[in-house]
């Protein structure tokens, strides 16, 4: 707050919240600032979506749900002293991610995770959520394909799908606000922040 | 009051705009500079944030730019909107036109590797019959290049080769070798091809921008006038004298037409948007090359290898990291004989890491693969020439338009297998000087992104001696129309495996230099 003082040309309170660390919000919301000290207008607002809502699944049916946690649980287990998927909410966001995506990715999702369930029932006679980590494995190993180039994925739908879901439920997880909370919590130095760029001077909507 | 009549209108303020604007004020001309995007303030716009602070995890919105591989959530909107300003292709064509519309243009985020072309380029069609050779030689954009260099501050190591120019460099201190780096040079020499540094440009304080290195002392001379948020519809010509005498702009935010003057018109807007420009005026086509030999550069190709001594984080110092760069070697002798014509660099890299798809395995399997590997890996990945073909053009799709009216680009680019020969080659090459190192082969793939997605995209617009065969002259002066000069990419004849930038900032300064000389002796 100090440094931020001491720059008499941009009071600290008119500087967007957005562009100042989290470190000196927090600093900041310290001071108890009296609501006369503050500026009319300037910002409040001092909490993060992911840090105090669940994701609701809404995209998925039932069993496809069902199966994506089980997949999820597989793909990313908690690991190192990281949340898994399920800790991560991976497959309520992943619910609303496909939910967004364009018609061909909503399809291979579906479709993917319907085939997980037929061959379960086939194969052991109950849906994929129900498997034991064998069982499954005897359903997915043969799915899978060897992706040497990330830009392209396997042409076959089932193992199109287990690449495209393996690489979603390790970055989702990755990114999840949980990782980076155990991240912090553990004393590690959290990896994946990037400069956002915010849309520029937008076209004028009147 | 009548509003003032420019001696040069430029259109584009990227780095070829930059270029022009500089070097014209400087000779004491007045000019107007347009821009179709916003200015952006870099500092007030960006902000550091964690990737699940923004909306969809940082995985970015699902098809929103379905044609910009390098898009992610971070920089989604640094690119031009695809649904503002569409283009066509044939979907089993299909072409990564990646854009950006802000004042300063692609370079104010471009990865700033400044290599030269070199004769093997320029006069490409003497070495293999491939395209046609460009007017000029080395030795003539020489000088140009030395200057631009000392603009961008351009670091790299001398080489004293002819097919990998040297420059005006600054020196540039790259460390010394890893083990690894210094067991790929030894094997690449003994195969008789040159291993040399990234060169790269510096900038001044962390960027290397038309912003802040050309710019800034063209608006000092008080000559240049700025104005963003202009989008040119057409250049207009005087009915009287044949000649472009100005452009009409649509205001961006308000959409309102406007008209400017100017003596002279140069284009500077990115090679196919100037292309666009031109075609949608109907001017400079008298050849029916305009829009034609649209290249860029083959990129995708990649072998990965894993170094058993460095495998579960027990490298030792010194053994991992930096870079290798291999200049084109193959096809610089005229008469070897390859399976495809033109050349590639390569450039290999010490100290990354695997994706997923290299193993089939999931979980705590896969994790402890991924981690048994992490930073025990060199990365080969390639710079390849495309070919210049006549077939692969821009025209107009005036069935549809952009967001202000204006009717959009279609492209009609393939590759031959003259491309697929190639990057086979590269593939192969580059997984047997891995394996020859005694490190193992974790992924190869000859695959490659679409045309367009190196972000090199230049022709359409080509130089030469003939105007039955060329748009542009030896000056990138229209052979149509004396006042109009286009001094962007879309002057390439071939693309080189080089970087373009370097190439079109040097074309545009002589191009500039010219131009001026010949409004002072009264020729324009």
């Amino acid at each position: 707050m100090r440094t931020l003082a001491a720059a008499p040309a941009v009071p600290a309170a008119l500087v967007p919240t957005a562009l100042v660390p989290a470190a000196v919000i927090s600093e900041q919301a310290a001071q108890a600032q009296t609501p006369a000290a503050r500026p009319a207008g300037a910002p409040v607002a001092n909490g993060k979506r992911d840090a105090v809502g669940e994701p609701v699944a809404r995209f998925f049916t039932q069993s496809q749900l069902s199966a994506l946690r089980r997949l999820s649980e597989l793909f990313m287990p908690p690991m190192n002293g990281n949340p898994g998927a399920l800790e991560a909410h991976v497959p309520e966001f992943l619910d609303f991610y496909v939910g967004q995506s364009p018609a061909e990715h909503q399809h291979l999702y579906r479709s993917g995770l319907d085939l997980l369930n037929t061959r379960a029932t086939k194969q052991f006679g109950k849906p994929f959520a129900s498997l034991d980590a064998k069982q499954a494995d005897a359903i997915i190993k043969p799915m899978m394909e060897l992706v040497p180039w990330e830009f392209e994925l396997p042409k076959d739908p089932a193992a199109r799908f287990i690449a495209a879901a393996n690489n979603e439920i390790r970055t989702a997880t990755r990114n999840s606000q949980e990782w980076y909370a155990a991240t912090v919590a553990a004393g590690r130095r959290p990896v994946g922040a990037q400069q956002y760029f915010f849309p520029v001077d937008p076209i004028y909507k009147g | 009051m009548p509003k003032p009549q420019f001696d040069v209108l430029i259109i584009g303020s990227g780095h070829s705009g930059g270029m022009a604007a500089n070097i014209l004020t400087q000779k004491g001309l007045s000019c107007l500079m347009l821009d179709a995007g916003p200015e952006v303030d870099l500092a007030k716009n960006r902000v550091t944030k964690q990737p699940w602070d923004l909306p969809f995890r940082g995985m970015n919105k699902p098809g929103r730019l379905p044609h910009v591989v390098q898009a992610n959530e971070f920089n989604a909107n640094q690119w031009v909107d695809e649904k503002e300003v569409p283009y066509t292709h044939d979907p089993a064509k299909p072409y990564n036109w990646v854009r950006v519309r802000f004042l300063g243009g692609r370079s104010l985020f471009w990865g700033r590797q400044s290599f030269r072309m070199s004769d093997w380029e320029f006069k490409a069609a003497d070495i293999d019959g491939g395209g046609d050779n460009w007017p000029i030689s080395h030795a003539d954009l020489d000088p140009f290049y030395a200057r631009t260099e000392a603009i961008l501050r351009v670091s790299g190591r001398k080489e004293g080769k002819p097919h990998f120019p040297d420059g005006n460099f600054l020196d540039a201190d790259y460390g010394p070798d890893s083990t690894t780096v210094k067991k790929i040079t030894d094997i690449a020499n003994a195969r008789g091809y040159l291993v040399s540094k990234i060169r790269a440009a510096n900038g001044r304080n962390g960027l290397a921008s038309s912003t802040n290195l050309l710019l800034p002392d063209a608006v000092a001379t008080g000559k240049l006038q700025i104005v963003p948020n202009a989008i040119v519809r057409e250049i207009t010509v005087d009915k009287n004298t044949g000649r472009a005498n100005g452009a009409n702009f649509v205001d961006r935010h308000s959409r309102e037409e406007l008209h400017v003057k100017a003596k002279v018109v140069v284009l500077a807007a990115g090679s196919l948007e100037s292309t666009r420009l031109l075609l949608n005026s109907g001017l400079a086509n008298s050849s029916g090359m305009l829009g034609r030999y649209v290249m860029d550069q083959l990129y995708g190709v990649q072998v990965v290898a894993s170094v058993p001594e460095a495998r579960g984080g027990n490298a030792p110092e010194g053994m991992m990291g930096g870079t290798a760069l291999l200049p084109r070697f193959k096809n610089l002798k005229k008469g070897e004989k390859n399976s495809f014509i033109k050349g590639y660099g390569m450039l290999i890299a010490s100290g990354g890491g695997p994706t997923p798809g290299y193993f089939k395995e999931y979980g705590e399997e896969l994790q402890k693969k991924l981690d048994l590997h992490a930073g025990a890996c060199m990365t080969a990945s390639i710079y390849g020439e495309r070919v210049p073909r006549y077939e692969n053009r821009v025209t107009i799709n005036k069935a549809v338009t952009d967001a202000w009216g204006i009717p959009v680009l279609h492209v009609d680019v393939k590759d031959t297998q003259n491309e697929y020969n190639m990057a086979k080659d590269a593939a192969d090459t580059a997984e047997d000087m891995l394996k020859s190192a005694g490190w193992d082969i974790l992924s190869k793939t000859d695959k490659f992104h679409p045309p367009g997605y190196s972000i090199h995209e230049v022709g359409s617009c080509r130089m030469g001696d003939n105007p039955k065969t060329s748009v542009l002259n030896k000056w990138n002066q229209s052979h149509d129309m004396k006042n109009l000069f286009v001094v962007d990419g879309g002057c390439f004849v071939t693309c080189g495996w080089q970087n373009s930038t370097l190439t079109i900032m040097a074309l545009a300064m002589r191009a500039s230099e010219y131009l001026a000389d010949q409004m002072k002796s009264g020729a324009i």
